[in-house]
């Protein structure tokens, strides 16, 4: 896979391969990084929206990528970052204060049409949804994404252990949460 | 850790599994649409032609914009004061005069009220060496002396 990106770096790079290599790029990574983008924002109009912001971006500026981390690292903080940057602005949007993440994202999750899921995932949801920022988004990609604490260390630019400290914080939480309520 | 232990059975009893849905073939259009908002975007940033004098004034011609935003911003609320100052000295220089002029014609006789109204107004004003002049040149000395006498 890393030879792969490597390949598919070089070609976005150059100008006469760029829009082959771009449409490479997106169907590779569409469907990891819209499931990434999502979970944090939860709405599937909303992760849409974030979806193609992500992709403009990294259109733009795949010139700046120095592959210091690899292409899928850098990619799951391009989303990431557009993720919380369009929660802050429609919260900022609907006159919401900018620290009650988790009444917009509940709103979202009751009025979304796509959740497909029975009482109980909607519970765990919920719970997902009343943990802080980094808890939250640390929680989902460990436990539903799967990835490694190394990587998720490169997305946040965060310690493995403040990581391991997070997710177990954030389960107690969770825990607590499906504990406390019927279902 | 052992009450921790005994709450990791609540989270493991949920299956793991994504509970989001999305709409059909999302997927397969994605690309394409992505791709038609890339074009787009390219045909909002044409290349930009910068018309070397307007380059050269834009710095000026910001600078004067400022400036007349200023003089508006100082002169409207300006003039509103004044005006609103000149129309109220007017109004009490109006009510002093209406006032005078009530006085006048209840203080007077019918006949001279309308003795008054016939006489032409010119609007001519005269100055008090007007008038010396005039009565000098038109009455004789025992007409005055006689006149004051009264």
């Amino acid at each position: 896979m890393e030879s792969d990106d490597r390949v598919l770096i070089a070609n976005l790079k150059r100008e006469e391969k760029r829009d082959l290599a771009f449409n490479l790029l997106v169907t590779k990574y569409q469907e990891r990084l819209y499931w990434h983008i999502r979970k944090i924002v939860v709405s599937h109009d909303d992760a849409d929206d974030v979806l193609q912001n992500t992709f403009i971006k990294i259109w733009k500026n795949i010139d700046n990528f120095r592959q210091e981390s690899s292409l899928y690292t850098w990619l799951y903080r391009i989303a990431t970052n557009e993720s919380l940057t369009f929660i802050n602005s429609n919260k900022r949007k609907h006159f919401m204060p900018m620290n009650d993440t988790s009444e917009f994202l509940m709103n979202n999750l009751v009025s979304d049409p796509y959740f497909e899921g029975d009482k109980i995932q909607l519970k765990l949801q919920e719970a997902i949804l009343s943990l802080p920022e980094k808890q939250r988004l640390v929680f989902n990609m460990k436990y539903f994404e799967e990835m490694k604490y190394e990587e998720i260390s490169e997305v946040l630019d965060t310690s493995v252990g403040a990581l391991k400290a997070s997710f177990h914080h954030a389960t107690k939480k969770i825990e607590a949460y499906l504990k406390n309520s019927d279902y | 850790m052992n009450k921790y232990k005994n709450d990791q059975p609540r989270l493991s009893e949920i299956k793991k599994e994504n509970p989001f849905g999305v709409p059909a073939n999302y997927f397969d259009d994605f690309p394409a649409r992505l791709q038609a908002r890339i074009d787009a975007e390219k045909e909002v940033v044409p290349p930009e032609k910068k018309n070397r004098f307007i380059q050269f004034i834009k710095p000026a011609l910001g600078l004067a914009a400022s400036f007349a935003l200023v003089a508006l911003l100082v002169y409207w609320p300006v003039k509103m004061y004044l005006t609103s100052e000149v129309v109220e000295s007017a109004q009490q220089n109006n009510s002093y005069e209406e006032e005078f002029s009530s006085m006048v014609i209840e203080n007077i006789d019918d006949t001279s009220f309308f003795a008054l109204l016939e006489e032409p107004d010119n609007g001519i004003e005269f100055s008090e060496e007007d008038l010396l002049s005039y009565v000098s040149t038109n009455l004789s000395e025992y007409e005055l002396y006689t006149e004051t006498e009264k």
